[in-house]
């Protein structure tokens, strides 16, 4: 039986002209056209100054956009220094563009990507987000740089960021997945990273691409299947993680919801990978391993704490069919303390997230709900966070940061038995 | 052709055969070529197919810079003849419809030309300002120097009249002065003599170098079109059908000037392509060509552009950028000692690695471009180089005719000719010569002949406009050459694979693709766009007729 | 009179005897088919479990998100479902076949009327069912929703969306068993209009509140929610 392949045939065609490159960088686009051209240029950019010898092909994957985003991509002409004589660069830059006609999903964006790369022979692949405001050549280099020259599989972004950016992955992505897959790598998810030709071939192969948990943000299971695939992961520090403009990023729930979701789906599939490994490594590195400025004081976060209280009041049967009644209990204990002196505990959180990725596997109830049941919880922890650092140092924030992530390691055996055994 | 000769603008239809006569035949047994030599292979030439030939400077000389350092405008360098020897080669060049081009060194002369041994004589001799002079060495500061590994300043110092005379190329190599009309008189009287001989064209060395003003790069100065514009007027009136060739290694923006309003140089060698074509093959990549072609001005109706893949020079890459420049290096010169000036010593053939097809497409690229070709000597047997023998001179060893003594050269002892011959396995006389290529219908030296018979037969491929296809796939060149109705599409894969390529050929709907070498036919054009294979390195020359 | 006692008796005790010489032939017919019934039923249950393995049906409910549906309700596999429900038509078809042949005047009327239903209750058990299921995930998802984004009174919307569906799937399943149609069409329609009614009464009192957030939310000064929530990735 003639199975259905989900590349166009003028994409292929597409494909076909191109013939072998050396490196691919994919930009995913929906509705873009105000900011597409300034991350294509700088693509561009990078390949001319860093890449001039190197076979190239920069590939737009658009979900149905509106606006002229994909014509934009394909009519712009490439940028070029009027008054340079010689050429702008050794080779054609190759630009191709494909549209999908479903809803955008960075899922089928990404495998678009993996296809091409796997099609093309790419040794050297990043993906770029036309949406990161502050994006340079040398964001895009330092991605495929370390695939391309020092043979990593794959490259995630470090960031400079300010004291209260990025909590979720600081808190909670950045170390459960650290205790669970044993790799150090702190911006699992991330709008742009790196990888090789040979784990997007690994990938490709892989039948997950229609799961629900791959649409938003599939970089995380990239990152996962290299470390399962026995391939070298490593991390670039880019520089500063921009503040995302209003109303583009999805709000705490959402982010949950993709993340979150997503590393519980990763654990779920790739379960014999992790079971049986104990404590983690660190990854390659490249520039400094992390930088934390001391601005950005939170304002008051009282709101935060009435949302966690209640909604440890309200969603108490959904929480107790997730959660062990001890942690239960805890946890409802807590919400009655006062609002200042609250103090949400890393042993406390650490056993809360093992025992929801448990019942995540378990399928206690709808896993979707599930993991929406977290977000009052890591409101919870995120305003106990809040309380402690607001006049904390970026050391003492790493130091403590630190600490949790060593607690996720010591509490493996306890998430490993609750995985194992249904209670 | 008989009707060619008389044309004015033979210089348009012209296949150039570039050659030194020390290099090519020695009729006396001296070890060094000659003219006499030269005139008993004019058949071999004619059967090649060319219908002129440019001659490398063959004046009298100390011979420092291979003859560019002329002691003596007007007559020939004993080793190589007679000036009757020269007048000899010169008719029955023309009875075999074979058209002849000189070099002439208008810019310098020799140290050792007795106007420059009168200038230096003293200070105020009437020759003296013949040359640029000067008491320092400070003077057009913002000059660069041409010949960086060997020259420090381009002032060098006269012990005899104590001043520093000027210099864009060796010391030895003292520029003349063109502010002086004297000077400009008597080389006019120097070009008047060889066309009154029969010559048919000047090659005319250094051009953008005539004048000197302080302030200013002394390059492409306005001063220096006049002069040219001069001699011009000059030669119209008195030898009209003659004609003019620039070598100005200059961006063709710049060159293009040289062509003023068709009233100075017929002709300029587009130095800039020449690079780029070897890099597109290497690269597997079109944008090289296409670009440079895309920055190449229009040029008024009489004149052309003079293409070439190598000449006796190095592959020059003054006209690249450093990043271009470096992968030239690293692909085609990975030993130092390829490597000379900004330039590469090296010939055709070891350069394409020996490889038939490669040499091939190249040369098929350079018959099908837009420009009169010039084609060096032995390279249309793949002959090989030596980059050992220093200087340029591993580009420059004697023509070898056949695998017997001196490769067919001279019958001198091997020791005494003027330069060693190639004689590795590989590129040595045994291997590579005329007469064991002559024997085989499908040896190099056979294909060429075909491609330039080819090639005469359409003149839409001299006078023929250029029109770029842009297939999605970039390995693959693909243009129309047309003139009025004749039309011919060329398409090359640059890559070391096959290739298929969809081409918009809607503006020929309906025409009938001949293949020009087998004289196929192919499917008609329609509506779709034309699929075609190509080979690794293959290259496909159709006429587009419409019947 | 005493003969006609004893004959009376014998007669009675003969139509006894016949009855129940007629009788049990039948009843060992009705016994030899329910167990026949069983093994046809266990037969055809094997049957059709080893097709659906081989037709790998429990992936493509897997896929279709089906399975997840039926764990919740601690349901076994799509499978597994199916054939059992085969074995029990099956058999009980086979069971209500045996007691026809019974005889019994009066049963035989029930029972072809119960063949007629059958088909109907079925469907309306289905239409509960889903109902049931339906309501729990649609209250729970609104629970959720209404409790992260930090709306009041939660539970109440999440009960009021419960309470709607079963209302609807109630009515949905009497109408399909055919009882009582008007009165379960205006109960129906009596206790929605009621608890619409109440709804708007309650938001339009209560509501105030929740209004003028929304229009904060969407209308005012974002920044204000930044500031609680720092950019989480």
């Amino acid at each position: 039986m003639a199975e259905e392949s989900f590349l166009a045939d003028d994409f292929l065609r597409q494909l076909m002209s191109v013939g072998e490159v050396d490196l691919l960088v994919g930009i995913p686009s929906h509705n873009h056209a105000s900011t597409l051209l300034q991350a294509l240029h700088c693509v561009e950019e990078t390949l001319r100054q860093n890449f001039v010898r190197e076979r190239a092909v920069i590939l737009n994957v658009d979900g149905g956009s509106t606006d002229d985003t994909r014509k934009l991509f394909i009519e712009s002409s490439e940028r070029r220094d009027v008054a340079h004589k010689g050429l702008t660069s050794l080779r054609t830059i190759h630009r191709i563009s494909v549209e999908y006609d479903r809803s955008p999903s960075q899922g089928l964006a990404l495998h678009h990507i993996v296809a091409a790369a796997d099609l093309l022979r790419a040794r050297a692949c990043a993906v770029v987000s036309p949406g990161t405001t502050n994006l340079t050549s040398n964001w895009v280099a330092n991605l495929l740089r370390p695939v391309y020259r020092e043979g990593l599989d794959f490259v995630a972004p470090l960031y400079a960021r300010s004291r209260f950016q990025g909590l979720l992955a600081r808190d909670l992505l950045y170390p459960m997945s650290r205790a669970v897959f044993g790799q150090r790598i702190r911006e699992l998810y991330s709008d742009e990273w790196g990888f090789s030709g040979r784990l997007a071939t690994q990938c490709l192969e892989k039948e997950v691409w229609q799961e629900e948990a791959m649409r938003a943000r599939p970089e995380a299971w990239m990152a996962i299947t290299a470390i399962g695939g026995g391939l070298k992961c490593g991390q670039y520090f880019l520089g500063p993680k921009p503040a995302s403009p209003a109303g583009t990023s999805p709000d705490l729930v959402d982010a949950i919801r993709q993340t979150v979701g997503n590393l519980f789906w990763c654990m779920e599939i790739n379960e014999p990978q992790w079971l049986n490994r104990s404590s983690s490594q660190p990854v390659p590195t490249f520039g400094p391993d992390h930088e934390l400025s001391s601005d950005g004081v939170p304002a008051s976060p009282e709101k935060i704490f009435d949302l966690f209280r209640s909604g440890v009041n309200e969603l108490e049967p959904i929480l107790a069919s997730i959660l062990a009644p001890e942690t239960h209990a805890q946890i409802k204990a807590i919400a009655l303390s006062d609002r200042l002196k609250f103090h949400f505990a890393a042993e406390l959180w650490v056993k809360t997230l093992y025992e929801f990725a448990a019942s995540y596997h378990h399928s206690v109830l709808n896993r979707d709900h599930l993991v929406q049941a977290l977000v009052p919880l890591y409101r919870g922890r995120l305003y106990s966070f809040l309380l402690e650092h607001a006049n904390s140092s970026p050391e003492v924030m790493e130091t403590r940061s630190e600490m949790v992530c060593q607690e996720f390691e010591r509490q493996k055996p306890y998430l490993v038995e609750r995985w194992t055994t249904k209670h | 052709m008989p009707q060619l000769l008389d044309e004015s603008l033979w210089y348009k239809d012209a296949v150039i055969y570039q050659l030194h006569v020390r290099t090519f035949c020695d009729s006396n047994g001296d070890g060094i070529g000659d003219f006499r030599g030269l005139t008993t292979k004019l058949d071999y030439l004619q059967e090649l197919g060319i219908n002129a030939i440019w001659l490398l400077p063959f004046y009298p000389s100390p011979l420092r810079d291979d003859g560019y350092d002329i002691a003596d405008y007007t007559s020939v360098h004993p080793s190589y003849g007679t000036l009757q020897d020269f007048k000899d080669f010169l008719t029955a060049a023309h009875n075999r419809r074979i058209r002849v081009i000189t070099e002439m060194v208008v810019n310098h002369t020799s140290d050792q030309h007795p106007w420059f041994q009168e200038a230096r004589s003293s200070r105020d001799n009437p020759k003296r300002d013949w040359y640029v002079w000067s008491d320092t060495d400070t003077r057009y500061q913002d000059v660069r120097i041409i010949f960086v590994d060997t020259e420090m300043s381009n002032w060098a110092w006269d012990p005899i009249s104590k001043a520093y005379y000027w210099h864009r190329f060796f010391g030895h190599q003292p520029d003349l002065n063109y502010d002086n009309p004297a000077v400009r008189q008597a080389m006019w009287e120097v070009m008047k003599f060889w066309l009154d001989i029969g010559v048919d064209g000047f090659r005319l060395d250094a051009v953008p170098y005539l004048i000197e003003r302080e302030g200013t790069s002394c390059e492409n100065l306005p001063e220096t079109h006049e002069i040219i514009r001069e001699f011009r007027q000059r030669i119209d009136l008195a030898y009209p059908g003659k004609m003019l060739l620039a070598e100005a290694n200059q961006w063709p923006a710049d060159v293009r000037a040289y062509f003023g309003n068709g009233d100075e140089f017929h002709m300029a060698f587009h130095f800039p392509l020449m690079p780029r074509m070897f890099m597109a093959v290497k690269l597997e990549d079109r944008k090289p060509i296409i670009e440079i072609l895309e920055q190449t001005p229009q040029i008024p109706p009489n004149c052309q552009w003079c293409i070439f893949l190598r000449n006796h020079d190095e592959l020059t890459l003054e006209m690249v950028t450093s990043v271009e420049r470096d992968y030239m290096y690293d692909e085609y010169a990975g030993d130092k000692a390829m490597r000379i000036n900004l330039g590469i010593r090296r010939r055709l053939a070891p350069m394409m690695e020996n490889d038939r097809r490669r040499v091939e497409l190249l040369t098929g690229l350079l018959l099908s471009m837009p420009g009169t070709p010039i084609i060096y000597y032995g390279d249309e047997i793949g002959m090989g180089d030596n980059v050992y023998l220093g200087d340029r001179n591993g580009v420059r060893t004697p023509m070898q005719w056949n695998g017997g003594w001196n490769a067919g050269f001279s019958t001198a002892d091997p020791e005494r000719l003027y330069s060693p011959l190639i004689s590795n396995p590989v590129y040595g006389y045994q291997a590579i010569n005329v007469d064991s290529q002559r024997r085989s219908a499908h040896s190099l030296l056979s294909w060429t002949k075909s491609v330039i018979q080819t090639r005469n037969a359409f003149r839409v491929f001299s006078r023929g406009s250029i029109e770029f296809l842009n297939p999605s796939n970039h390995r693959v060149l693909a243009y129309v050459r047309r003139l009025g109705e004749e039309k011919v599409l060329v398409v090359n894969n640059l890559s070391n694979s096959a290739q298929a390529v969809e081409l918009n050929l809607q503006m020929y709907k309906r025409h009938i693709p001949i293949e020009m070498f087998g004289r196929n036919l192919f499917p008609r054009i329609g509506d779709l766009p034309y699929l075609l294979t190509l080979g690794p390195y293959q290259f496909y020359w159709f006429r587009l007729r419409r019947i | 009179m005493k003969e006609l006692v004893i004959q009376g008796l014998r007669q009675a005790y003969d139509n006894l005897v016949h009855m129940f010489a007629e009788f049990l032939p039948r009843l060992l017919v009705m016994l030899v088919i329910i167990v026949v019934g069983l093994f046809v039923a266990y037969f055809l249950k094997t049957i059709l479990r080893a097709l659906l393995h081989v037709t790998r049906l429990d992936r493509l409910s897997e896929e279709a998100g089906a399975s997840r549906f039926l764990r919740m309700a601690a349901l076994p596999s799509m499978t597994e479902l199916l054939s059992r429900s085969l074995f029990w038509v099956t058999w009980s078809g086979f069971i209500l076949i045996g007691i026809s042949v019974l005889g019994v005047a009066g049963l035989q009327e029930q029972i072809s009327r119960l063949f007629l239903l059958l088909p109907a209750i079925f469907v309306a058990i289905l239409i509960l069912f889903l109902g049931l299921v339906t309501a729990n995930f649609l209250s729970r998802a609104a629970l959720l929703a209404a409790v992260n984004a930090g709306y009041p009174a939660p539970k109440l919307l999440s009960w009021s969306i419960r309470f709607v569906i079963w209302a609807l799937a109630i009515s949905m399943a009497l109408e399909q068993v055919g009882v009582a149609r008007q009165t379960v069409i205006a109960a129906f329609s009596i206790v929605f209009g009621a608890f619409m009614f109440g709804l708007a009464i309650a938001f339009g009192l209560g509501g105030r509140e929740l209004a003028r957030e929304f229009l904060e939310r969407n209308l005012g000064d974002k920044k204000k929610e930044k500031y609680e929530e720092p950019q989480p990735l």
